[in-house]
């Protein structure tokens, strides 16, 4: 090997630094601050941005639809038909938040008059926000939103040009935007939803999903109630009814309450679905953890006390059992980041530096190693003793 | 609510693997520091995510510099030290080249790597062998230098092959060896984890890279590389350093050439003597530090006369059916239509089609790494940020989707299997997508290129020329040892020791006083 022969120099460290000094020397002086990457990333994903409500109109005879712009007359950002947008609304002096699928297509949060919608129904009692929205909000008001969020969307190298969406009550949102985004002719494959609805005077966004003329765009109405007038599909949306609308290898996408979820996934099984064509939407904040296996039912009347340490302050607070660590901060008016609400994007990730909890086994998406370190996503964590946590200050 | 303290010793700008390793060396030595993280978890690209359940690695492809327990190589040695216990995992071959007529997996050792060409291209076992025990002298001289000043004669007398190769690009060098192509074909697949062509890349970074990756193999963490972020963020805390996520630092404040604190996007001012960024000094000289009148021109020009690194694009994919249904062999393949890297390099200047990409499958290192029945893979590619530039926010989306079928086409026709038929979940990752989770400066993750005219051994030379204002360091891919997770430490550990003897300096000034 003769590469001594050649490697006489050994000046070369000399060399090569007065070449980088000549390199810097003649470089420009001006200073290049634009970062045109950074500029399409904030594109997609600003963060929160202050929002104004600009029109409430009903969407059926028990759910409404809010359409929000930008407080600063912008362009609201990019984002896939079926994401959700996460809003915080300053009720008493409280920052509450909750995740909504979004409505509006995409390309209508494009160009000048840029918006988006959300539709929500009034709850039975138990929905303090969906009250809030059906009751008080009123056009002008603001809240702070950030969109678009989540992973349920048409993935054109994963999912099938065939979609069947079944839907259940408000969880024809993130439908009503596909089949929109589709008929704009923005988006290209066939969607056949089978939209659940009880009674035929009640169905969410009816108007809207008529006017859709498309040929890509199929929707199929099932009805649970009694409604003697009632032509079409009846009852629950069963392996029957998804079968009689499905295409060879459709991919299913699924939006709804839980108690639909639950069932949802027994009448999939039947039909011998791969898993890779069945895409659920996050389940959302447990209704009852005291029902989950593995739930010390003793526990569930309790109430304990929770040290919130942010920075070098710290803060005690009351916390019940059946209730998630999320709620607790809310209530006590500490501010926490959240997005799903239902343990899977992680926004409310917290360290828990000492007691005991319980994590909601339908809304576990941590990460191995945070596991073994005590980290919870907050929004699905309930307080089995006092606890102290640390959360980012926000 | 006040959640800062008054002062703090060192306040460091990023929580990821170069930020956190200044943190625990600090902190080891009883400094009082503050990490402010922009994410609300520590890591930065090193880190993972969860999509239907299941966790997915989000960069890490394989780390050098750890080495056996008990035979610890710099990284390992430092974890080792600072008492942060990573489960590692070590990788079972260097790789599988697929290049144009050549299928073969290379195993690390030495001789055994050498043996394994030898076998496809016979002949060439003590030219490759005599090429590896180079890099090794190469390797090792850096290694000690690195530690230890020495005189010029010193340096030659006892350091002859590092101080003979330094001027020479790793094209110079290599031909000297007098190597069948296909040999040296085999010699070139990581090239791309360093990322400039064969003649443009000194020869020095070429021969570190060989002598660690081939000499003593790589490792993985068990629990994907958010582990080695997330042990070290522990660690650092146990030791008392504050860590507060979700805070982005907009300003830098330096008053008479001196740094005093920071500013973040929440509007606390924070104070400190001393800065270490991870923020690249492009975004801290144009925009971050205030007054921008502290900037001397010098600075704009030290940031201008370089050229950026590499960013990244990956497609990476949980698929529904096991590596070895899917015929997928080897943990890492490099797949390149040719070797020549200066073609290559040049490619990843656009938007592609990419002829060169690496292909991850987690589970042949980790076979646990995703649930019975699925496997991982990923393929990546490392473009310059310069094509993706032009892709606005309204094309990105088009754009990123058409680069990612290429690759996935291409790797399905390699296998022989339709990927497309098998993906449970897919992530495609963008130069877009590093700058919205990182807010690294053009979504660049190499810092800034290794060429001769920007060589380590320069860099290392003028050190003390790139420092503009009194109490500010930096700590990243962008600092001296460039990219990768080993040198992200070893970045860090050096921007914490410029700290310490700055404060020593300081100290001993006073006291003589």
């Amino acid at each position: 090997m003769n590469y001594y022969g050649f490697l006489q120099d050994v000046g070369g460290a000399s060399r090569v630094t007065k070449m980088r000094r000549e390199a810097i020397e003649n470089a420009s002086v001006f200073p290049v601050k634009y970062d045109a990457i950074a500029e399409t990333a904030k594109a997609w994903h600003p963060g929160k941005l202050r929002l104004v409500v600009k029109e409430i109109k009903q969407a059926s005879p028990t759910a409404k639809t809010v359409r929000f712009v930008r407080k600063d007359g912008g362009e609201l950002p990019y984002f896939y038909a079926g994401q959700f947008i996460s809003l915080e609304f300053e009720i008493d002096g409280k920052t509450i938040s909750r995740p909504y699928s979004i409505s509006s297509a995409p390309f209508e949060a494009r160009g000048e008059g840029s918006f988006a919608e959300i539709t929500v129904r009034r709850s039975k009692g138990d929905g303090f926000i969906a009250d809030y929205i059906n009751d008080k909000l009123k056009a002008g008001d603001e809240v702070t939103g950030n969109m678009g969020l989540g992973q349920f969307y048409w993935e054109p190298l994963r999912d099938s040009k065939h979609v069947v969406a079944l839907a259940g009550g408000t969880g024809i949102t993130p439908f009503a935007s596909m089949a929109k985004e589709i008929a704009a002719g923005k988006l290209d494959y066939d969607l056949t939803i089978i939209f659940g609805s009880v009674s035929a005077g009640d169905i969410i966004l009816k108007d809207e999903l008529d006017r859709i003329r498309c040929d890509k765009v199929k929707i199929v109405h099932v009805l649970s109630g009694d409604d003697p007038s009632w032509q079409g599909e009846r009852g629950f949306i069963t392996a029957d009814i998804i079968k009689k609308y499905s295409a060879e290898d459709s991919t299913y996408f699924i939006c709804g309450p839980q108690a639909m979820y639950r069932f949802m996934r027994e009448e999939l099984k039947k039909l011998d679905i791969p898993a890779r064509r069945v895409r659920f939407e996050v389940f959302g904040q447990a209704r009852d953890i005291t029902a989950y296996d593995g739930y010390p039912a003793e526990k569930a009347g309790e109430t304990f006390s929770l040290t919130v340490k942010r920075g070098i302050a710290e803060d005690v607070i009351p916390t019940r059992a059946c209730e998630s660590l999320v709620t607790a901060f809310e209530r006590a008016g500490i501010k926490i980041d959240t997005a799903c609400r239902s343990g899977e994007c992680g926004f409310c990730r917290t360290k828990v530096l000492s007691g005991e909890y319980f994590v909601c086994p339908e809304n576990d998406g941590r990460r191995a190693a945070d596991k073994d370190f005590n980290y919870v996503h907050a929004c699905s964590c309930y307080p089995l003793s006092d606890m102290t946590v640390r959360i980012p200050i926000e | 609510m006040k959640y800062y303290k008054d002062h703090y010793d060192v306040i460091v700008i990023g929580g990821a693997l170069a930020g956190l390793s200044s943190a625990l060396m600090l902190a080891d030595k009883g400094l009082d520091v503050l990490v402010l993280e922009r994410h609300n978890l520590p890591g930065g690209v090193a880190t993972s995510f969860v999509r239907g359940g299941i966790e997915i690695e989000a960069t890490l492809h394989e780390m050098m510099s750890i080495g056996e327990k008990g035979n610890r190589l710099k990284v390992g040695k430092f974890f080792d030290d600072m008492g942060v216990d990573i489960d590692w995992m070590k990788v079972p071959e260097c790789y599988h080249a697929s290049l144009p007529g050549l299928e073969v997996t290379l195993h690390p050792g030495l001789r055994k790597f050498a043996g394994e060409i030898d076998a496809v291209v016979p002949g060439t076992f003590s030219k490759v062998l005599s090429l590896l025990e180079l890099c090794d002298r190469v390797y090792n001289s850096v290694n000690e230098l690195s530690i230890h000043h020495m005189s010029k004669p010193m340096m030659l007398l006892k350091h002859n092959d590092f101080v003979r190769t330094a001027g020479y690009t790793t094209k110079e060098i290599l031909d000297t060896f007098d190597l069948p192509q296909k040999a040296l074909d085999l010699l070139a697949p990581y090239w791309i984890y360093v990322g400039s062509g064969f003649s443009d890349l000194p020869f020095t970074i070429y021969a570190v890279l060989m002598a660690d990756y081939v000499g003593y193999g790589s490792y993985i963490p068990r629990k994907f590389s958010h582990e080695i972020s997330l042990k070290l963020a522990e660690r650092a805390e146990e030791m008392g350093v504050q860590i507060e996520y979700r805070q982005h630092v907009e300003k830098i404040l330096v008053k008479d050439g001196k740094v005093y604190g920071v500013r973040t996007a929440r509007g606390d001012e924070i104070h400190s003597d001393y800065v270490i960024s991870a923020a690249y000094p492009n975004k801290v000289y144009t925009s971050m530090i205030e007054p921008l009148s502290e900037v001397p021109e010098k600075a704009i020009k030290m940031v201008n006369g370089r050229r950026l690194g590499l960013s990244a694009f990956s497609v990476i994919m949980i698929l529904d059916r096991t590596a070895e249904e899917l015929g997928i062999k080897d943990y890492s393949i490099f797949r390149g239509k040719t070797m020549d890297t200066d073609a290559c390099y040049e490619e990843l200047k656009g938007l592609g089609p990419y002829n060169y990409a690496t292909c991850i499958c987690h589970n042949l290192a980790n076979p646990d790494a995703t649930p019975a029945g699925t496997c991982s893979f990923s393929i990546t590619t490392l473009p310059r940020a310069d094509g993706w530039k032009a892709v606005g926010p309204d094309r990105i989306d088009e754009v990123k989707h058409k680069v990612a079928k290429a690759l996935i086409d291409d790797m399905s026709e390699y296998l022989g299997v339709d990927l497309l038929d098998h993906i449970l979940e897919i992530v495609i990752e963008t130069p877009m997508t590093i700058s919205h989770y990182t807010g690294m400066w053009n979504g660049c993750i190499y810092g800034y290129a290794h060429t001769m005219e920007d060589h380590i051994i320069a860099r290392l030379q003028t050190e003390e020329e790139d420092k503009f204002i009194e109490g500010l360091e930096f700590a990243g891919a962008h600092q001296i040892s460039g990219d990768g997770m080993g040198p992200a430490v070893t970045n860090g550990r050096k921007a914490a020791k410029l700290v310490l003897d700055d404060i020593a300096k300081k100290r001993k000034g006073a006291s003589a006083k």
